[in-house]
């Protein structure tokens, strides 16, 4: 059985030690108004300059020491929501589940007379609300536990040993969407980064458990077009499914992806965006940004990196009148999912394009580890919008585009974007601002007309 | 014969965690966990909680069937290791089983001593060994007008305690000078003092019983060296425990004062480990390598030891050895807390803080600015979290007011920005 | 003669594209990707008109495009569909990409080449130079003469490309607008007979996008160290054996479509009037028509002059060639295409790479005609063989003659 559990994630940087979260978990447990009872405590560090918060709650540990050094049985871990809870019929005050825990996680309060622990409020935290409802992002109450709860018993359908870069984001991309998709799938993996890992085999081995193959960069939608209808033809289900590239979706595969996309093909249609032609060395694709160094826009005496800016691949696809056009980042798994299932059901009937934003380490000069920030931060400052469209909805935002953070705080992540002048800069915010209307806009003249449900009654 | 990939023989804490960390690692190896008692497995820090009635002793379980079930474990109780055929990877039980078994864990604890007092044959009295002494303990509680309990260690006190709040006059008689002499120095120790005197239980501290005789009924007739007399209706004794190991001879297990181990909880024996209060292990202020070993004896430490053991004998390659005992502990008493993390003599008072009027004690020791120790009474600090910063040898120095100032929270801001 | 006048005997008038699209029908292909092209269009358009009056049951995928129409094919091949699609000049030179993989999946498309000159100058008509651009990628080549050689061979094909010993696709080829246009009677084969002639599609026994059979389909190989050069020479081999083979079974399937159907056509190449020939000329294609009447011309005057069409252009049937081409003095070859590196006819290369097998090495000169749609004449055949014959008396071979070049 696979477990994972909702979390709350703390965010120091984003704290201002409001104390809003003390202040709710103090109320919510009737403990008086002395914060000291709140069993999260936000620590501040006041002779650090830049502020500098610490966090000093229960972690609801994997594998916790508090439960295995508990004489009386009082704590145990409970498998369903992974809090780990405390019995006071049984607890016999003896402080040694404190010995166990490394991060303050359940102490001895003088005014309760034992120890106390954070319970998660039963699977709502009200620190985490409060956080929100101060206008602050710093406690997160994180549930992408489901995904892995739902989709963690499905079979890994890769090979495991693939051969990423490291900090790649992409094999979690494909490891989580080809299993959610399942095994009644024929996967194409044009030439890229995904079959540069290994997705489709080496030398007569292959690379998944489901039938893979390479197209060729320029064809993936109409081979899988030919592949699903000749399945559809004999009454056969199953999922004709592309992870492709930028490159070959944008620029060379571009023609037959869109005629797939106005036939309507039946097709689930993922592109992993990595702003370029990585695998074969970072080269420039239409789906680069502009100003960013690729190996083919280089920075020199006359050259700044790209000139032109990106292509906005997700855009055009909506306007082919796809069933599903998405985007999605792996800095948003949740979100990401969400999408997956409704582009896994919208290819049951038509065309279902996901375009998931993936930030690439080797390609765009950033520590290894920084990925999924990375992806995060793309998000935050508008960079990259997250949006979904059916012919019936229209557009519509995941995720509100007002309070972005400002770009420069994802371009200075970037060493591909080092080079870049002040000049350049101004045109990255214009274009920003631009798309950004576009987007807006495209969402503003959706809504302004009533629904055909609406309008009948 | 039955035969099992591992087989450990004890089931409290070190065995418990020894069977959680193979299980993690080999989901489907045979595990067999033999247990003396007649029960499923307790934990005997929790036996004086039996006694005091704050535990009801058909709720002190760690495991239940279903959780031996659920683990493939064969759970089998009330059988003593009576021997260990090492050639042969045999353990025979007191049954009269025999077990074959690929890898064996010594988990076997420590029990009572009971110390060569003359007369103590003759006369009455209890101890607290098992759940079966705890709840005769727990019987004779409400009967006892006077009572003597031998040793002022934690079980000593602790039942100290809970035969002052059944009621009766109690005495307690130590040869050290102090009450828990192990965890606490003489100033810490004298607010504990202070609080019981203050309960009206007599201390009798660098005191000695050096004769006993029966009375009638229960109890016996205490005489000690200062030649005073008591008559005790209870007599328990707890003067400290010794590991059990009477069933090694044949292991070919190195002993000294428990069973010697190296850093994996492995004997000197093939395929036999020993964690727990029990094992004998490296001390984390030992000098090198080959410094002295010791028994910890506490609870945190048998449950890491029993880890390790587990991940050793499963072959679990995220092992990482055991980094040497730390003493440490924790005692609740009469409402008071104390804590003791580390070492009371590696390095130097850094601080220190008595209070004996609030009850109030904090002592911080350090080497080259890192903390070898912290004891405090009615102190809030994690004992966890200065546990990890002892283990890893933090440097503090660049903190060190801030942390004498304000330890816990102190040490608190050093967390994330040191482990994870 | 009753025996060809069969009681189900079915004639109809048609061009040479609907034939093909009837021979498509009457093979009961599961798809057919379109896109049209001059002088193709009506080849696809017939195709979509069977399907949507419901006289073929298949998936029409009207695409964006050549590349896309073949790799839709090669999507549902792999599938495990029998596939068809026409195309010519510009068309296939888009659709290249996936043409020149198509043979190493070992793929049995059938493809027919509705031939027409290539860009640039630029150009409409008919003229065999796209087919013979493609003439190395490895598809086999069947090259058709008249209209019912166009519908018996474009069944015929599927025969020959799904035989597991070839698993190779096929092109076959009709001259654009000669054939494609011209219409003349053909007997219709009778439905059920051409079913059990093809008896059941079995077209990804060996490489298949089949959930129930997972597989990798063209994983990386090749390169050098580990098994990857020596798995990348038994793929090419196996290719270049698979061509080998189909010249038996060309030959084989011919064989049985004329007993079971009473049409023998020559499956590799055709012997007109060689048997007692002194010098003969070798043609492709519709052009043989006129060329044959050329030829009974010059008898009638006495000469002893035969023809050799090559029906199997690839692969080249060098020993058939050879035999065919045993017994003669002199030979001329004329083609409807150019070898630019040779400055000559392609099927003049082969030939004259063929005379080596054959016994009396006799000299041979290219002729080319025929270029974007130009005619090729009894009276033009007429001069090629009086320049034959004049090679017989001792007149050595002149450089590459351009039929059309006065015209």
């Amino acid at each position: 059985m696979a477990t994972a559990y909702n979390t709350l994630a703390f965010k120091p940087e984003h704290c201002d030690g409001c104390n809003a979260c003390m202040t709710a978990c103090v109320e919510v447990n009737n403990a008086g108004s002395d914060l000291l009872n709140s069993r999260i405590q936000i620590v501040a560090d006041q002779d650090n300059a830049g502020g500098g918060f610490e966090l000093a709650m229960c972690r609801q540990c994997g594998d916790p020491k508090c439960v295995a050094n508990c004489p009386a049985g009082a704590l145990g871990k409970d498998a369903e929501d992974g809090v780990i809870e405390w019995d006071g019929s049984k607890c016999v005050n003896c402080l040694l589940c404190t010995v166990g825990c490394a991060f303050g996680g359940i102490t001895y309060n003088a005014s309760a007379g034992h120890v106390v622990k954070c319970d998660m409020c039963g699977g709502d935290p009200a620190c985490a609300r409060a956080c929100a409802a101060a206008g602050k992002t710093a406690l997160k109450f994180i549930t992408t536990s489901r995904i892995y709860r739902e989709v963690g018993d499905l079979e890994d359908l890769f090979v495991p040993g693939l051969s990423g870069c490291q900090g790649c984001n992409t094999e979690l991309i494909m490891r989580h969407t080809l299993r959610r998709v399942g095994p009644e799938t024929v996967l194409a993996a044009p030439p890229g980064c995904i079959p540069g890992m290994g997705a489709v085999g080496y030398n007569g081995l292959t690379g998944t458990k489901v039938p893979v193959f390479h197209p060729l960069l320029t064809n993936t939608a109409s081979m899988l077009s030919g592949i699903k209808r000749h399945y559809k033809r004999q009454g056969r289900e199953m999922t004709a499914m592309a992870l492709a590239g930028d490159g070959g979706a944008s620029d060379v595969g571009f023609q037959s992806l869109s005629g797939a996309a106005e036939r309507g093909e039946e097709i689930l249609f993922i592109v992993v965006d990595n702003e370029g032609y990585m695998n074969t060395g970072m080269q420039r694709s239409s789906c680069t940004p502009y100003g960013a160094w690729t190996s083919t826009t280089p920075v020199g005496e006359r050259g700044q990196g790209k000139t032109q800016d990106a292509k906005n691949m997700p855009v055009l696809m909506m306007m082919h009148n796809c069933a599903y056009v998405a985007t999605a980042s792996t800095g948003f798994m949740e979100d990401l999912y969400d999408k997956l299932d409704k582009a896994i059901a919208a290819s049951k009937h038509g065309f279902a394009y996901l375009h998931i934003y993936s930030p690439c380490t080797t390609g765009w000069r950033f520590p290894s580890q920084e990925n999924i920030e990375v992806a995060r931060k793309a998000v935050e400052t508008n960079f990259v919008m997250l949006w979904e469209f059916t012919p019936a909805t229209g557009l519509q935002l995941s995720r509100s585009l007002d309070e972005a953070l400002p770009i420069a705080e994802y371009l200075q992540v970037l060493g591909k974007y080092r080079h870049l002048s002040d000049e350049q800069v101004q045109h990255i915010e214009a274009s920003l601002d631009r798309n950004v209307a576009f987007i807006t806009n495209l969402t503003a003249s959706r809504s302004s007309r009533p629904a055909h449900a609406a309008a009948g009654m | 014969m039955q035969q099992t990939q591992y087989l450990i023989v004890g089931a409290s804490h070190a065995a418990l965690a020894a069977v959680q960390a193979i299980r993690m690692h080999d989901p489907v190896g045979s595990v067999t966990v033999v247990s003396k008692d007649d029960a499923l497995p307790y934990s005997p820090t929790v036996l004086p909680y039996v006694v005091s009635g704050r535990s009801d002793p058909t709720g002190v379980f760690l495991r239940d069937d279903a959780y031996f079930s659920k683990h493939q474990v064969n759970y089998v109780k009330g059988a003593a290791v009576t021997g260990i055929a090492a050639a042969g990877k045999r353990v025979s039980l007191s049954s009269g089983e025999e077990i074959a078994y690929e890898k064996l864990l010594l988990a076997t604890g420590a029990a009572p001593l009971l110390p060569p007092i003359p007369g103590l044959n003759a006369v009455d009295y209890h101890v607290l060994r098992s759940l079966n002494d705890a709840v005769k303990l727990r019987q004779a509680l409400g009967e006892a007008h006077h009572a003597v309990v031998l040793g002022a260690g934690l079980v000593g006190m602790h039942a100290a305690e809970n035969l002052s709040k059944a009621g009766a006059q109690v005495t307690v008689v130590e040869m050290q000078p102090t009450v828990l002499a192990g965890y606490f120095d003489r100033d810490a120790a004298a607010i504990i003092e202070d609080v019981f005197a203050a309960k009206g239980v007599t201390l009798k501290m660098n005191n000695k019983v050096v004769k006993l005789s029966p009375r009638n009924k229960t109890g016996a007739v205490v005489s000690l060296a200062d030649a005073q007399q008591l008559d005790a209706d209870l007599l328990l004794v707890s003067a400290g425990v010794a590991p059990v190991m009477d069933y090694l001879n044949g292991s070919g297990a190195k002993i000294d004062k428990g069973i010697l181990v190296d850093d994996n909880m492995h004997t000197s024996a093939e395929d036999i480990w020993a964690a727990g209060d029990v094992a004998q292990a490296r001390d984390f202020f030992g000098a090198g390598q080959d410094g002295a070993k010791i028994i910890n004896g506490i609870l945190p430490d048998a449950v890491e030891q029993g880890k390790i053991a587990g991940m050793a004998m499963a072959g679990d390659p995220a092992l990482k050895g055991y980094p040497g005992g730390v003493p440490l502990n924790t005692y609740t008493f009469f409402g008071q807390q104390a804590i003791s993390v580390g070492s009371q003599n590696q390095g130097v008072v850094v601080a220190l803080e008595i209070d004996r009027v609030q009850r109030r004690y904090l002592k911080i020791v350090m080497q080259d600015n890192r903390l070898t120790g912290i004891f405090g009474i009615n102190v809030a600090f994690d004992p966890g979290v200065m546990w990890e910063l002892i283990l890893r040898r933090i440097d503090l120095s660049a903190v060190r007011e801030k942390f004498l100032a304000d330890p816990q929270r102190t040490a608190r801001l050093l967390m994330s920005r040191t482990w994870r | 003669m009753s025996a060809v006048l069969k009681p189900k005997a079915h004639f109809i008038v048609c061009d040479g594209n609907e034939a093909a699209a009837r021979a498509v029908t009457l093979a009961q292909v599961d798809m057919v990707a379109v896109y049209p092209i001059t002088p193709q269009s009506s080849l696809v358009e017939y195709l979509a008109k069977f399907v949507a009056e419901g006289k073929l049951d298949a998936e029409i995928v009207d695409v964006e495009g050549e590349h896309s129409v073949l790799s839709v094919l090669h999507g549902a091949c792999l599938a495990g569909a029998r596939t068809y699609t026409a195309t010519c000049g510009p068309g296939l030179a888009f659709m290249f990409e996936p043409y020149l993989r198509t043979p190493g999946m070992r793929m049995p498309l059938v493809m027919t080449i509705v031939t027409r000159d290539t860009l640039t100058p630029q150009s409409v008509w008919g003229g065999q130079q796209d087919a013979m651009s493609v003439r190395e990628v490895g598809w086999l080549q069947i090259h058709c003469e008249t209209v019912q050689e166009v519908l018996d061979t474009t069944i015929m094909a599927y025969k020959i490309a799904e035989h597991h010993d070839v698993m190779l696709p096929v092109n076959v080829c009709h001259d654009g607008n000669y054939l494609s246009f011209g219409a003349t009677r053909v007997e219709l084969p009778d439905q059920a007979e051409v079913a059990a002639f093809l008896g059941k599609r079995d077209v990804n026994w060996h490489a298949a996008l089949d959930p129930d059979r997972p597989m990798a389909i063209d994983p990386l190989t090749g390169g050098s160290g580990g098994p990857g050069p020596a798995l990348f020479v038994r793929y090419r081999k196996g290719q270049c054996a698979g061509m080998q083979n189909s010249l038996k079974i060309i030959e084989d399937v011919h064989a049985e479509w004329g007993r079971r159907f009473g049409r023998y056509h020559a499956p590799l190449v055709e012997s007109y009037r060689m048997d007692d020939a002194e010098y003969a000329i070798v043609t492709i294609g519709s052009m043989t028509g006129a060329a044959k009447d050329a030829v009974d011309e010059a008898r009638d005057r006495g000469e002893r002059v035969g023809l050799v069409k090559v029906k199997t252009f690839r692969p080249f049937p060098v020993h058939a060639t050879a035999q065919a081409l045993a017994n003669v003095k002199a030979v001329s070859v004329v083609d409807r295409s150019v070898s630019f590196g040779w400055n000559c006819g392609p099927l003049y290369q082969d030939v004259i790479a063929a005379l080596q097998f054959a016994p009396l090495r006799p000299p041979a000169m290219s002729f080319i005609g025929g270029l974007a749609g130009a005619d090729i004449t009894t009276a033009h055949f007429g001069q090629v063989i009086e320049r034959t014959a004049a090679m017989v008396k001792g007149v050595a071979p002149g450089g590459t003659v351009w039929i059309n070049e006065n015209d």
